[in-house]
């Protein structure tokens, strides 16, 4: 196994506040959020897993070593991953497919289901986006959630899309010297939204 | 299209400032040893980014001291001769040359006997690196190709233009180690797809001048060169939106001498490229990079 100081990148004297907050950022730069429908996922499923591992490690080997230890927080981890979204219930079978299959990142064989799709509502729009953001053809993933939300503005998750395409909650925004906006903070409804980022493509992968 | 990604150099650290301009120069006298003076010619700031991507996991760099036009009377010190460097001076010789060959085709009067001039000098420089890059090579061909006919066809899908050219840049991400070739394979599908969405917009008015094709102006249904508000919002949304997946990309990257400089130009420098570029207030900076034109005239 690497060594966990060098995984959250601080040294062996480090105290236990400055693990903590390089612990915190790194799990805030790798949060499954951040990953949504990215093809990298995976990666930085493993990449939280490690540090959650090398969290627990330090600190629990501080702990025996008689240092007092503020453990908490995030301690628990990510590691478990995504919950397989038991909530979803997908009526339309194909849909349900189309959805594992952009998942897996399977593109080809959920592009080929999309287009022998009869109906065009709002299910096969919205999964129309997710097949092209997952492309990384965002402008055309744009036009789908927000047609996907014009059909049926009540469904929670097709806004949800279509913010997060509007760079809600993104780590990466307003940054620069660009027209000053605020800095994004972590408000209760900013948490809301990442959640249901999350969950928006768990339903096919159970 | 070239110039479009560099660091926001305000907010480097001096060293990361120096060792960004040692790249520079590192890579312009790889083009010089390799590929003589027409490839140094071609030196361009999105060459220096790939350089520092293709570092892989070293955490350090060779230095020396070497003398050049601009630096005549006092030696400069630039990054020494790395692989990274070599494969990105090649590739970007291939890139070079395969656009000369589509202006030289595409333009007409002056600017074709210019474009034919560049062409005959790239020649033997690009025999040599196509020799060395067989593979980069064929991609950038199928996807010039793949442009091209985009281009006829008067494709009015954004996405699909820039996706040709985002894959062209992707395969840049094959002289990459096993362990990071796919990070590097989205990051660089993203910094293309920024890249040429961004010079689409840039050339809008020159291309709408000369009834030339262009992918904004296809998407948004143009046919004055000021766009409106809601145009230039969408154009940004989609811009910005490809910028997380990239710096998404970039978080996933093993750590390397030139990470400092890499993530200032993907979470600053783009965004602010992109800003200009929207306010029509981009200019590509640096004398020393050929001096294209059509990107000149932005700054009005």
């Amino acid at each position: 196994m690497q060594d966990p100081y060098k995984v959250l990148g601080v040294s062996s004297t480090a105290s236990d506040e400055e693990i903590k907050k390089a612990y915190r950022e790194l799990a805030k730069k790798y949060h499954p959020d951040n990953y949504v429908d990215n093809p990298l996922s995976d990666l930085a499923q493993e990449k939280m897993k490690e540090i959650n591992e090398a969290y627990d490690t330090i600190t629990r080997s501080r702990k025996n070593g008689g240092q007092s230890s503020s453990s908490g927080g995030y301690s628990s981890g990510y590691s478990s991953g995504w919950s397989g979204g038991s909530a979803y219930q997908q009526a339309n079978s194909a849909y349900a497919q189309i959805r594992s299959a952009i998942n897996a990142g399977n593109l080809q064989y959920a592009e080929q289901m999309l287009d022998s799709c009869p109906t065009r509502d709002a299910e096969w729009n919205f999964l129309m986006g997710s097949l092209y953001y997952r492309k990384g053809w965002l402008d055309d993933a744009r036009s789908f959630f927000q047609r996907a939300v014009s059909m049926d503005p009540s469904n929670g998750e097709y806004r949800q899309a279509l913010n997060m395409m509007n760079g809600a909650g993104s780590p990466y925004r307003q940054t620069g010297y660009g027209p000053p906006a605020q800095q994004g903070g972590c408000d209760m409804c900013d948490m809301c939204t990442a959640m249901m980022c999350a969950n928006m493509m768990c339903g096919g992968c159970r | 299209m070239f110039g479009y990604v560099r660091p926001l150099v305000p907010e480097l650290k001096v060293k990361e400032f120096e060792r960004f301009r040692a790249c520079y120069c590192g890579l312009c006298h790889e083009l010089g040893r390799e590929y003589g003076a027409a490839g140094r010619s071609i030196l361009n700031y999105d060459f220096v980014f790939l350089s520092m991507l293709l570092w892989g996991g070293r955490d350090s760099c060779d230095y020396c001291h070497r003398r050049c036009l601009p630096g005549l009377f006092r030696k400069k010190c630039v990054c020494a001769s790395a692989p990274a460097l070599t494969v990105a001076a090649g590739y970007s010789v291939i890139l070079a040359y395969w656009k000369a060959v589509d202006n030289r085709d595409d333009s007409r009067g002056a600017k074709k006997l210019l474009s034919r001039a560049v062409c005959l000098l790239l020649k033997r420089p690009y025999k040599k690196a196509a020799g060395l890059y067989p593979a980069f090579d064929k991609s950038v061909r199928e996807r010039l190709d793949g442009l091209h006919a985009l281009e006829t066809a008067n494709c009015p899908s954004l996405d699909r233009a820039a996706d040709q050219f985002a894959l062209l840049l992707s395969s840049a991400s094959g002289a990459a180690g096993e362990d990071s070739r796919r990070v590097l394979e989205q990051l660089l599908y993203h910094v293309g797809r920024i890249v040429y969405i961004a010079d689409a917009y840039a050339d809008l008015r020159e291309d709408l001048k000369d009834g030339r094709y262009n992918p904004v102006a296809a998407r948004y249904g143009l046919t004055a060169a000021s766009p409106d508000d809601g145009t230039r919002e969408s154009v940004r949304e989609t811009l910005l939106s490809s910028v997380d997946l990239a710096a998404a990309a970039l978080a996933l990257l093993p750590k390397s001498y030139w990470t400092p400089v890499t993530e200032n130009i993907v979470l600053l420098g783009l965004p602010d490229m992109i800003d200009h570029v929207l306010a029509g207030t981009y200019v590509t900076a640096g004398k020393r990079l050929p001096k294209r034109p059509q990107l000149g005239q932005n700054g009005e």
